[in-house]
């Protein structure tokens, strides 16, 4: 790998770990000139844009590549065969699922581990991780599975084995934290959750876990379990677990990025539904109908600058819906795409299989 | 506001005592003679009820207001004297039966309407609303309409302007709306319907099927797409812009939303000219198009997804040759928004619904043949094939089409333009609801 790849790897991980001798702005462009000129498909888009980096003048002018070009294309800037790792997305819904190759996970895990300190515990509390995921042996593509093996670390326990989600495990284990007065950290998502109350509620049990106790759910359904608004989901972390809803945090990742935002409940000590961005990277919500950036409190699509995708890409577009903040943004979930209205059809209703 | 139950019960005893009162001695030809009157008052120059709809309807149906008055003319250019006439006499052999006992061979007969139809409209267009009700009259029933919340604009100013010709006639229509959940009140307009004509998706059709009476006739317009296909003898430098011109219109009336709106035209290869120059003569037709009327407000969602279809093509196609994407704002520099239209040119056959809103694709085919093979698995969905153009090789595809299940091949650039005499998804539109009495 040549030696200003490395460099730049260097500079982000130093703006990661809290150096102030880097800034986003400088460190943005020089990543732009870098992908552009080492991926080809992104360098062809760019210049059909005409934006190249003798024409940026600055981050928000970067090219977005969309998340679904990561099904098209290895969009890496190193040999695709020199990757180290691999995520891909579920696909559920469009095919084939995209992939997002990694030179090295340091980025990444560097990235994954300050943000979730920040977010999850910023008391500085060390507790047992128990994670309603598979663990990264079992599912060597999720990027959750691996996220959670790097922010969970030495203390992680993972509860899903082949698809399966071990409920009498975690049952006894959450007794055994409970009965110990042991805080705990749950991590997993939305519907591995919903399932597993779903079990509680019917075996009627509550437990009351520790105080100092927390949760990290992250969005999304797909139909593995019935779908319900955050509040009510969270209402249930009261309910079941004894976890207040402020201390239930909403995690926005994907398998494209290597940055995750979180809810700020814990740091500011009430629920909030807004994520606030790190140094190392920036959101914008893009009206779809301008394509010009939205008005604070206004809705968009998310796009996503992320540093610490050096040998992928750092400008992602979204095709999730959010809201601008003063101080972050709030995620509203997939755009639904067109009604459809009377007599016409759209892909949805046509239901091609 | 959503009805309650006393008024939908109030309005099926009051629109059909005025069918007693009214329609009983009430020609055909002076219900088609107001019908008529009505459309022309429409079209007249500063027509006040175009003035109304243009100002009304952009709101609720989302679309600008100069597809309003596009509407407008589409709709109300169909409702001649000769059309109305043509209608009753294909279908029913002669319009005076509604009338009359009438001498066909032998015996005399004569034909009438249910005593009551409900409507069940669809917002996406307003075209087929107008028609429903107007055959509703024709067939000198009593008509409890159930309007969309997508569009309550039209039908009522329809009956307001029926009114200001004909108020007797007007009050045998009765415009109600009230919610799809509320089923109690779809039970109760249900409850004494002779006939139900319904639009919408199939679940909504499907759901009204079981609701309504057993003995009720029941006709039912569910989800359609179209397509449309240019043969290789239809392209010529000469004729480019023309066809280009009727292919952008199909596209972008109603702004798609129609089940008449073509989704992908497959383009037939080795003619003078080749699919892309087709896709490029459509883009800039659609650019034109745009100028003169301008595609709707979209929602959020709307506008995410085609966004994101263009976003998604437009990164592909700039190293992958087989495909090519062409949208607003044109190279030209047209000061439409982004996205008011999109031309993807894709070589790949399979037919793929579009997300609507003018989003439109081109594909490059190899022949008739292989557009059957690729539009196989979606024939029974599929309500019009446009083509261009229509000579023995196509009439012969035609009848491939329509082994296939498929009701209606047209011209490209009449794929909006059905006559009011079309066999809507391969039924007649007043046959089907008549019982016949015969004497003699």
């Amino acid at each position: 790998m040549n030696v200003d790849a490395l460099d730049l790897q260097q500079r982000v991980i130093a703006l990661i770990a809290g150096s102030t001798t880097e800034t986003f702005e400088r460190l943005a462009l020089d990543l732009f000139a870098f992908q552009f000129e080492h991926c080809a498909a992104y360098r062809a888009y760019c210049e059909h844009q005409q934006r190249t980096p003798g024409t940026v003048e600055d981050w928000t002018q970067i090219p977005a590549t969309p998340t679904g070009a990561f099904k098209d294309f290895a969009l890496t800037c190193f040999p695709v065969e020199q990757a180290v790792a691999e995520f891909h997305t579920s696909g559920t819904t469009r095919g084939q699922p995209g992939k997002h190759y990694f030179a090295t996970t340091e980025l990444y895990d560097a990235a994954a581990r300050v943000s979730f300190r920040e977010h999850l515990l910023p008391d500085g509390a060390r507790l047992p991780m128990l994670a309603l995921t598979p663990s990264p042996r079992d599912a060597p593509h999720s990027s959750l599975s691996h996220m959670m093996g790097v922010v969970a670390g030495d203390e992680a326990e993972f509860f899903v084995e082949r698809d399966t989600l071990l409920v009498d495990r975690l049952t006894q284990r959450l007794c055994e934290l409970q009965w110990a007065s042991q805080p705990v950290t749950l991590l997993g998502t939305a519907f591995a959750f919903v399932n597993f109350f779903d079990h509680v509620a019917q075996k009627n049990l509550r437990f009351e876990m520790p105080e100092g106790s927390r949760a990290m759910e992250t969005g999304g359904f797909k139909g593995r379990s019935r779908e319900m608004p955050k509040r009510e989901l969270y209402a249930l972390f009261e309910k079941h677990l004894g976890i207040p809803a402020f201390r239930v945090v909403n995690e926005y990742g994907m398998t494209e990025l290597s940055t995750q935002f979180y809810d700020e409940s814990l740091l500011v000590g009430r629920a909030s539904d807004i994520k606030r961005v790190p140094a190392w990277a920036r959101v914008q919500v893009i009206d779809p109908n301008t394509g010009r950036e939205a008005a604070i409190g206004e809705a968009g699509l998310i796009r996503v600058f992320d540093l610490a995708n050096v040998w992928s890409m750092m400008c992602v577009q979204t095709e999730d819906l959010g809201v601008r903040h003063e101080t972050g943004f709030e995620v509203r979930g997939r755009a639904a795409g067109a009604e459809v209205r009377g007599c016409s059809l759209n892909a949805e209703s046509l239901s091609l299989s | 506001m959503s009805a309650t139950f006393e008024q939908i019960q109030d309005a099926i005893t009051r629109t059909r005592e005025a069918r007693e009162r009214v329609l009983q001695h009430r020609t055909v030809d002076a219900i088609i003679g107001a019908l008529v009157q009505t459309a022309k008052n429409w079209l007249a120059p500063d027509s006040p009820w175009r003035t109304r709809a243009v100002e009304l309807a952009p709101e609720v149906t989302g679309f600008s207001p100069q597809m309003v008055n596009e509407a407008i003319d589409l709709m109300f250019s169909t409702l001649t004297y000769e059309a109305l006439g043509e209608l009753l006499d294909r279908e029913l052999g002669n319009r005076r039966v509604l009338d009359e006992f009438c001498l066909r061979g032998r015996s005399y007969t004569r034909a009438f309407g249910p005593r009551l139809i409900v409507h069940f409209l669809a917002g996406n267009v307003p075209a087929p609303s107008i028609v429903s009700i107007a055959c509703g009259l024709l067939l000198k029933s009593a008509n409890l309409v159930k309007m969309s919340s997508h569009d309550p604009v039209f039908p009522a100013l329809f009956i307001e302007s029926l009114r200001e010709v004909d108020s007797e006639l007007a009050d045998c229509v009765a415009l109600l709306d009230w919610s799809r959940d509320e089923l109690a009140l779809t039970q109760a307009a249900l409850a004494e319907a002779q006939a139900v004509i319904a639009y919408g998706d199939d679940s909504t059709i499907s759901a009204l099927r079981q609701l309504a009476p057993g003995d009720a006739k029941f006709l039912g317009y569910g989800h359609k797409v179209s397509f449309a296909v240019v043969a290789k003898e239809a392209m010529n430098e000469e004729n480019l812009p023309a066809l280009a011109e009727a292919a952008a219109f199909d596209a972008s009336v109603y702004d798609q939303q129609g089940c008449l709106s073509p989704h992908v035209f497959y383009v037939e290869e080795r003619g003078q000219l080749g699919p892309r120059k087709f896709a490029e003569a459509l883009a800039s037709a659609m650019a034109a198009y745009q100028e003169r009327v301008a595609r709707g407000a979209l929602t959020l969602d709307e506008a995410a997804e085609v966004g994101r279809l263009r976003l998604g093509y437009e990164f592909r196609a700039q190293t992958d040759r087989r495909v090519a994407v062409w949208a607003s704002p044109a190279p030209s520099g047209a000061s439409a928004p982004p996205n008011s239209w999109v031309v993807i040119y894709e070589d790949d056959p399979s037919f793929v619904p579009s997300c609507l809103n003018r989003v439109v694709y081109v594909k490059p085919t190899d022949g008739f043949k292989r557009v059957l093979d690729a539009v196989q698995r979606v024939a029974a969905k599929v309500s019009t094939v446009g083509i261009a153009l229509m000579n023995e090789r196509a009439m012969a595809f035609a009848t491939e089409l329509a082994k296939m299940g498929i009701h209606r091949i047209c011209p490209v650039g009449q794929m909006q333009r059905p006559p009011l005499s079309w066999h809507h998804d391969g039924r007649t539109n007043l046959a089907d609801l008549v019982h016949w009495v015969d004497a003699g």
